[in-house]
Formats: C-alpha cells, structure tokens, sequence
C-alpha cells in the first residue's frame, strides 16, 4: 500500500497539509518502516476523508484546519500508539537502544515496566565491575572464604585488611560478569516479551 | 457567603467525572458500534460515535485506541483500495470482540440497575 500525497487547489491548504504531514512523519520515526508507513495511511485517509466531507461548503482551508484542529496534535494523540508498537518491536529485535526508549516511554502504563527498567539498568552494574576491575584489580572480583568472606564486587581496605588472597575467579573475571550481563540481557527481554503476550492472553 | 458555597455544584470535579467516564467507556462504545457487524473506516467510525453518543472525543485518540482493540484481538482491519488512490482502513469486530462486547454490556446493564436502586 503506497502514501498517497492529498492534492489541495488552494497553495495555502497544500502547505498547511504538507506541515502537517511531516509532523506525523517526525512522530513515527522512532517506529520501523511498517509501521510508520501504516499510520501515515490511516492520518492521511482521516484527513482526506475529512475534506471531502464538506456539508457547509467551507471554503478549502478552514475545512483542512478544521479535520486537523479535530483531530489533534500528532505528537501528542499517536504518543500511546508509537509507545504501544516501539515496544513490541523492541522486544522482537533485542535491540538495546530500542528497549531504554520504549520502556521510557511506557514507564507511566503501569508499574511492571517501572521494575523492568529498574531491572535493566542493574545490568550497567556488571559494565561497573568490568571497568572497576580495569582499574583496580586487587580490591574486585569474587572474594570467598567459608565462614569468612564473601564478596562480589568491589571492598575498600579501610581497616587494612586484605581479602586479595581469597579471590577466586582471577582472569575470568571479566568474561563472566560480561556473560552474566548477556545472559540477563536475554532472560529480561524474553520475560518482557512473555509479558506483553502473557497481558494480551489473560485480558482476552 | 458559606452557604453558597455549600450550594453550588462542584463543576471542577463533575467535570473531572465526566471526562474520565467518557475516555473509560470509548472502547465500550466503539465495540458496540462495530457489534452490527458493519465494517467502518475511522473517520466513518468517528462519525457514528459522535452521532449515537454525546461523546465529542479528540478524534485523534481513536487512532491509538484500534490499535489497542486490534493488539487484544477484539477487532480486524484490512485496507482497502479507493478510485481517490487514498485507501481506507476498515476495522471489523472478531467473534472474541462479540463476546467480550456481550460481557460489557451485561456488566453495563447491572451497574446501571445497582446505581438506580441506590
């Protein structure tokens, strides 16, 4: 299905048009091209059929000023849609610049994406322990001794004492927590895509 | 001076009411509509809200509305060509959409009968 332009005989219509157009577009563009296109299909159908329903005989701009001053802001009214089908395409591609801003996004529908962000930016704290452990080699990693010390993480020495003999995980270190940090990427995009399935299933 | 006060319908609040009660029940009425079993355009949609409702909604908040009732497979559309070379988007309600529509509208009538004996 192809974005038909809407051919308006007065230049200011056409323009007015044109602006309007583009503000959509800009709306969507976080969106992929599928979906961008269908909604762009359906604003455009709106408006078009909103002109040609002309009873009163309005002259062609305030007819046009009226469809769209109806039909809202675009950058306000599609907001739930772009929010609704970012999300369902973030999750489809484990794209994860698409997940932050669809989740922000989402963040007021509901207190399950407040925890899935939350749950998200834990995982910056393995990136942390990665770059922490760059710099600081000693005092990161595991430290464990039965009955005596458990750490994962980073310990300061204020009393002077040393764990640096209990450490166990030594050059290994850094590929488990960037492993750790994959593995949790996966299971929480999974689980919020079960989710939204799950939400869809139960409301049905 | 504070007995007028007492006196005066809270219009702020009834305001408030009225406008979540109408974005509330605009999926209710949309389904409805489509439970004749027409097929309807959103601008076509539109229309029928305004003309069996008082409901005068921003016509925009439609739009991501189908989209809702679509992902909950409650309605279907297909696009459909048109001679202008602008196609429409018809929705249609599916047989899940007719029975949830049934429920609503059981619920409705026995929300309606509890508030009138109140």
């Amino acid at each position: 299905m192809q974005f038909k332009e809407i051919t308006f005989t007065d230049s200011n219509a056409q323009r007015i048009y044109t602006d309007y157009i583009n503000r959509v577009r800009t709306t969507v563009k976080v969106l992929g091209k599928e979906n961008q296109q269908e909604v762009l299909l359906e604003i455009n159908s709106h408006i078009y059929e909103g002109t040609i329903a002309n009873p009163e005989g309005k002259p062609e701009v305030d007819q046009l000023l009226d469809v769209l001053e109806k039909l809202g802001q675009p950058e306000l009214f599609l907001k739930p849609l772009v929010a609704d089908k970012q999300l369902d395409e973030a999750v489809k591609t484990f794209h994860p610049l698409k997940i932050a801003k669809a989740l922000i996004l989402n963040i007021g529908n509901g207190v399950s994406y407040v925890v899935f962000s939350l749950l998200y930016l834990f995982l910056f704290s393995f990136l942390f322990l990665i770059i922490a452990k760059l710099v600081n080699p000693e005092k990161v990693g595991l430290f464990y001794h039965p009955d005596h010390v458990f750490i994962l993480g980073m310990y300061t020495d204020a009393n002077g004492i040393s764990y640096a003999q209990y450490e166990r995980l030594g050059g290994w270190f850094i590929p488990l927590m960037a492993i750790s940090a994959a593995v949790l990427y996966i299971l929480l995009t999974v689980s919020l895509r079960l989710k939204r399935k799950l939400s869809a299933t139960i409301r049905k | 001076m504070y007995f007028l006060y007492l006196c005066i319908m809270n219009e702020d609040f009834f305001n408030k009411w009225v406008s979540q009660l109408k974005k509330g029940t605009l999926s209710f009425v949309v389904l409805r509509i489509l439970s004749d079993g027409r097929e309807y355009y959103g601008y076509d949609l539109i229309n029928e809200v305004k003309q069996k409702t008082e409901i005068e909604i921003a016509e925009g908040t439609l739009y991501p509305l189908m989209n809702r009732l679509k992902e909950e497979q409650l309605v279907a559309s297909k696009w459909v060509e048109q001679g202008s070379g602008i196609p429409r988007k018809y929705y249609t309600i599916t047989s899940s959409g007719m029975k949830t529509v049934q429920a609503m509208t059981g619920y409705w009538e026995n929300l309606n009968k509890t508030i009138n004996s109140i």
